[in-house]
């Protein structure tokens, strides 16, 4: 009889505590350590543009100018910030009005770790005809320049 | 570089032919070229002799070009070729 008695009070017991365990929230789980940050690299864009009749070993311009001679070689720093592969065209042309005629499009190809100064030049050994000209610098394919210099040969 | 005379040239516009360019680049392995618009009876010969002063000098830029070209004898108005720069004789 005492085993019945003790099987009878220990049943709803077990049971109870089973059923509270299952009520029990979930033990939590150990937050998932968050991804690091990537941060992805800047694509090169161009950071500044010099015009000018001389450019250093460092290939900045060291005489810089808005007016050129007819017989000057004519000199262009173009600088970029930013890493991986740019196409950077240079692209000259003589202004007249509202006609424009291509007189040089030159095109770096560079793989770019960092910041980089590329420069691009034109001369005309018959002499510049005086009027306005423009440099116009694109990336890429672009079809708008990411930089326009204007310039005068008087 | 020497540009090549413009096939359409206007006559309110001077004559650009003779203009010389080149660059250069801090970044190593930069690699400079011209680019020019293919017009209406181009071959790769006269282009070559335009640029190089050499017709036969065509292999350079077909090389520089296999991208978009395929038959050297094939070349279409308005494609852009890559024109590298004239590598002088050595001495």
């Amino acid at each position: 009889m005492k085993n019945l008695i003790a099987i009878t009070i220990a049943l709803p017991l077990a049971t109870t505590t089973l059923a509270c365990r299952k009520s029990e929230p979930p033990p939590a789980t150990p937050a998932e350590s968050a991804a690091p940050a990537t941060t992805l690299p800047a694509p090169v864009s161009v950071s500044a543009v010099a015009l000018g009749t001389a450019i250093g070993p460092d290939k900045r311009v060291t005489a810089a100018a808005e007016s050129f001679g007819a017989k000057d070689t004519i000199y262009s720093s173009v600088e970029t910030v930013g890493t991986g592969h740019a196409r950077l065209r240079a692209r000259w042309s003589f202004v007249k009005g509202d006609k424009t005629a291509k007189v040089d499009e030159t095109t770096i190809e560079l793989d770019a770790a960092g910041p980089a100064v590329n420069e691009f030049h034109i001369s005309k050994p018959s002499g510049w005809p005086k009027g306005d000209y423009k440099l116009e610098v694109f990336l890429g394919d672009a079809e708008t320049p990411a930089a326009v210099r204007t310039f005068k040969v008087s | 570089m020497t540009n090549p005379p413009d096939d359409k040239k206007d006559d309110d516009m001077p004559d650009f032919s003779d203009v010389k360019s080149g660059a250069s680049s801090t970044a190593p392995g930069a690699e400079v070229f011209q680019t020019y618009e293919v017009k209406s009876g181009d071959s790769l010969s006269k282009i070559a002799k335009n640029f190089y002063g050499n017709g036969n000098a065509w292999k350079t830029i077909f090389d520089a070009n296999t991208d978009i070209l395929k038959d050297p004898n094939k070349i279409y108005p308005g494609q852009k070729l890559k024109i590298p720069p004239k590598i002088p004789p050595k001495l």
